[in-house]
């Protein structure tokens, strides 16, 4: 479904060139589980950018269901962002929207029927627990709160793949165990998700496939993995 | 495709509600831009009024010798008819009625009676009074009357005592017409600019929405649209509010203005171009809005 071949990002600046992305090879078959593993400035990011075309290889050709992603038009890219939903370690929600209009509005852009956001929202906003915050706006959330709220927005649309960018990071241990279970829940739909993350707690508890990145490169990719670094 | 639309509609009105601050800032710079076009098209409309009726009080009196008759004053009232495409009208005044009109100016001043009387005979001459489409024909009728073939007959023309005051005008309303057009264009970019920088500071509060909206898929149509019917509602307030405030201000100064203008009623003249006012402020506001939400949107959809 998603294929790394040789990709490798290099972000030139007035000083000396920094390498993101080193050559790196991998592929993620439809219905898997992820973990993308490394420590602040890895990579993870980076590779998370490319695959949504948010930005472009130095070198190497990413293949999403066998289409090469920079290769893409504008068109095809917003198609592209359709189908994989994004939750952002910032979160990335609309401040001037409502919890349940930041939802309606993922399912709005691809042109659902407003029956169908009806039906779906109340459901989501009540899987991730945000029910009783349809009315609240994003800067009136906890960070728990907002962690769900962008999952909710990630996943409202079934999207074929979920990629969670240290969707923890901000969070305790209470509230980052609840959103692992929720990945865990919608992988159990079938959906392939994509976690990044250095946090060793969550990766261990997870028993699921581990690539792990270092400096760039991939130093690891074990089936069942464990945090090793 | 109805749908789409009518989302963005919904999203442009919800983001003009929620903004309010932002909104009212736009709003304002738009009020202050269609006050300052409409005040430089009523300014123009002003000045036209007066300079024409400035113009109007101009003339020149050609005056024939004591002992012209009236024959040969209307053959030279004929013979000007070739300048007809010059001159607005040409008014005999018969020497009794040169005197008629001196009575009655004068009627109560005995004075100017009294020495009237003291001559004892009719002391005016007959005249034609000649009114110009523009001061700058003076000059050429002027010369046709004192070189051309009825030099003998005429005492005098009037024009080359007020030469320099006619000349004066004539430059001075070519002046008021050059500074207006100048002003309007120097007024006309910096309103163009000021709006212009507002609506871009408005959409940089809102790059990292937009920025967001680019990343989950949403078309760039669906992303501009809302900021395009805000755009929309900025101007249709702007220039509601505008035109209110034209009003209420003509409405309690009219009277006073029309003193100052020669008579001209300003909020009659409002009144009547309201229509075609409206219509061409909103053009305007809704040309800067779309532009400048164009432009300034353009630049965050590049994710």
């Amino acid at each position: 479904m998603i294929q790394f071949k040789n990709v490798s990002k290099i972000y030139y600046s007035t000083q000396d060139p920094v390498v993101a992305l080193a050559d790196v090879s991998f592929q993620i078959t439809k219905g898997e589980f992820v973990s993308i593993v490394g420590k602040s400035g890895a990579g993870k990011t980076t590779l998370i950018k490319l695959l949504i075309g948010e930005e472009k290889p130095t070198s190497g050709e990413i293949l999403f269901k066998g289409k090469n992603v920079t290769e893409m038009s504008p068109r095809e890219i917003q198609s592209l962002r359709r189908k994989i939903g994004v939750i952002y370690q910032d979160y990335k929600l609309l401040p001037g929207k409502t919890v349940r209009e930041n939802v309606e509005y993922i399912m709005q852009i691809i042109g659902a029927k407003d029956k169908d956001i009806l039906r779906d929202v109340p459901q989501v906003l009540e899987i991730v627990g945000l029910a009783d915050r349809q009315s609240s706006f994003p800067q009136e959330l906890s960070g728990g709160e907002k962690q769900r709220l962008a999952i909710a927005r990630a996943l409202c649309h079934r999207p074929e793949v979920i990629v969670a960018d240290e969707p923890t990071g901000n969070l305790d241990l209470y509230n980052t165990f609840e959103i692992v279970n929720l990945l865990k829940k919608i992988h159990q739909f079938g959906t392939t998700v994509i976690l990044a993350t250095h946090n060793k707690e969550v990766i261990d508890s997870l028993e699921e496939r581990v690539i792990t990145l270092d400096q760039g490169k991939i130093i690891h990719d074990q089936k069942k993995g464990k945090f090793i670094l | 495709m109805f749908t789409n639309l009518k989302r963005i509609l919904k999203f442009g009105w919800q983001s003009f509600v929620r903004n309010k601050g932002l909104s009212f800032q736009v709003i304002f710079i738009m009020i202050v831009a269609v006050l300052t076009v409409t005040s430089l098209f009523l300014l123009q409309e002003i000045s036209s009024f007066l300079i024409s009726e400035i113009q109007k009080k101009v003339d020149i009196a050609v005056y024939f010798k004591k002992d012209v008759d009236e024959s040969q004053i209307l053959e030279v009232k004929k013979a000007l008819s070739e300048f007809s495409d010059k001159i607005e009208s040409i008014d005999y005044i018969s020497k009794n009625k040169a005197q008629e009109i001196f009575l009655q100016k004068h009627k109560k001043d005995p004075l100017y009676l009294q020495a009237l009387e003291e001559i004892g005979e009719n002391p005016f001459l007959a005249s034609l009074n000649i009114k110009a489409k523009s001061p700058n024909f003076y000059a050429n009728i002027s010369d046709f009357l004192v070189r051309g073939p009825f030099q003998d007959i005429i005492e005098k023309v009037s024009y080359y005592e007020s030469e320099k005051v006619i000349n004066r005008l004539f430059s001075l309303t070519e002046e008021v017409k050059t500074i207006g057009i100048g002003l309007s264009i120097i007024v006309g970019i910096l309103v163009l600019l000021i709006t212009f920088n507002t609506v871009k500071l408005t959409i940089f509060a809102f790059r990292d929405e937009i920025t967001t909206m680019k990343l989950v898929g949403a078309s760039n149509w669906f992303i501009r649209g809302p900021f395009l019917v805000q755009s929309l509602f900025y101007g249709i307030f702007g220039v509601l509010i505008a035109d209110l405030i034209l009003f209420t201000t003509l409405y309690f100064f009219n009277s006073r203005l029309e003193r100052w203008l020669l008579n001209f009623d300003l909020l009659s003249f409002f009144q009547e171009n309201l229509l075609f006012l409206i219509l061409i402020q909103l053009g305007f506001t809704l040309f800067l809005g779309i532009v400048s939400t164009t432009l300034a949107v353009r630049k965050y959809l590049k994710v």
